[in-house]
């Protein structure tokens, strides 16, 4: 199961002051491409607009509002919204990108009885999470943001993995142990551990993202080879600016 | 966990309360504190960003810096997926972690409630 490399043409850092890796801007273009495409349960113009949405929910008032309350729960109102995608939808890609260190199995729960199924929720985490990884490393680099690529034409692929069992996250995930043929490759090059599992249901989503994350930070066989240096930033320096930005953003895992 | 055994190969002893030290004292990763400052002045609209980047820049040079930013973006988007998902750490890596996470004030996140 191979990651996407559809081209994209339109994202490119030739006018970036600093070289960037080919490696690392590759990978970003097979997001973007990936992006773009119908995906298992959301059709390409779906997957633009929750990334249209992504970006638009850090000017989004009630956001703001709601990450400055004591309780995301003890405020009321509506989104600015940036496209016509239904409530629910743009209410879980707002909190996911704006108060995602408060997300809770309620959150979650309400998102599937607001009509999202639990394959829908884990391609719109992942939508959410491509483009806060393309965008951020353009702010990071004080660049501006690629546009976003037209969707394609195209067909959800709705297939649902058969392994997939409830029980280790809010959503099912599949274990090693129970990927079949249809999700063949899904953890190649990965250690399989509980993150790289918590988007399982989508298994293109998995591969995809964390072709992403071998190129920003280290591919998984690389990661505890201390006795090489694969980036110009040493293993430790890596694990030191991962970890400040973790604890920045209050995540536990 | 992987920054206390890059220390264990290397034979350096870092700090890994300076993970969340105020002050970026570094614990002993090199250029710890600019590294620090970048992440914090990221994430913070009232610092100046640019100034901290700049800084970084000059310590650690134009591919660095670009490293920099992409270990800053991929977990800027990793701890979106675990904390919508709900996916808890292994308890191998919660019992290894355990004396620092405590330490560390990580069991006080309100992402912690149950996934450790």
């Amino acid at each position: 199961m191979p990651a996407s490399s559809a081209p994209v043409e339109t994202l490119d850092y030739r006018h970036s002051p600093l070289p960037v890796r080919e490696g690392l801007a590759a990978s970003q273009r097979r997001a973007w491409a990936r992006l773009a495409e119908p995906g298992e349960w959301w059709p390409a113009a779906v997957r633009i607009a929750i990334a249209e949405e992504t970006r638009a929910a850090t000017a989004c008032a009630f956001c703001a509002e709601r990450k400055a309350a004591l309780s995301p729960y003890s405020v009321s109102g509506r989104h600015t919204a940036a496209t016509d995608l239904p409530d629910v939808l743009v209410d879980t890609v707002h909190r996911i990108r704006t108060d995602p260190e408060r997300l809770t199995r309620r959150f979650c729960d309400a998102a599937l009885a607001g009509g999202l199924s639990d394959a829908e929720y884990a391609e719109t985490v992942a939508v959410v999470a491509t483009v806060v990884a393309v965008d951020t490393f353009c702010d990071a680099m004080g660049l501006p943001r690629h546009a976003l690529p037209e969707p394609v034409a195209g067909e959800p692929r709705r297939r649902r993995p058969a392994g997939a069992k409830p029980g280790l996250a809010w959503i099912a995930t599949v274990a090693p142990e129970d990927v079949t043929e249809g999700e063949a490759g899904l953890y190649d090059g990965l250690a399989a551990v509980n993150i790289h599992r918590a988007l399982s249901l989508v298994p293109a989503e998995v591969v995809g993202f964390f072709d992403l994350d071998a190129e920003h930070y280290l591919p998984d066989a690389l990661l505890r080879d201390f006795g090489t240096e694969y980036r110009a930033l040493t293993h430790a320096q890596i694990e030191f600016l991962a970890a400040r930005v973790s604890a920045i953003n209050q995540c536990v895992y | 966990m992987l920054l206390r055994g890059s220390g264990e190969h290397t034979g350096e002893n870092y700090d890994l309360t300076a993970i969340v030290d105020d002050g970026g004292s570094g614990g002993g990763v090199a250029a710890a504190g600019a590294l620090t400052a970048y992440a914090d002045a990221f994430f913070d609209d009232g610092q100046d960003f640019a100034a901290a980047r700049e800084r970084l820049h000059a310590e650690i040079g134009d591919e660095a810096l670009v490293d920099a930013a992409g270990v800053l973006a991929i977990f800027n988007a990793v701890v979106r997926i675990a904390d919508a998902t709900g996916i808890p750490l292994e308890d191998q890596k919660a019992g290894m972690s355990a004396d620092f996470r405590d330490a560390l004030g990580i069991n006080d996140y309100p992402a912690a409630a149950g996934k450790v």
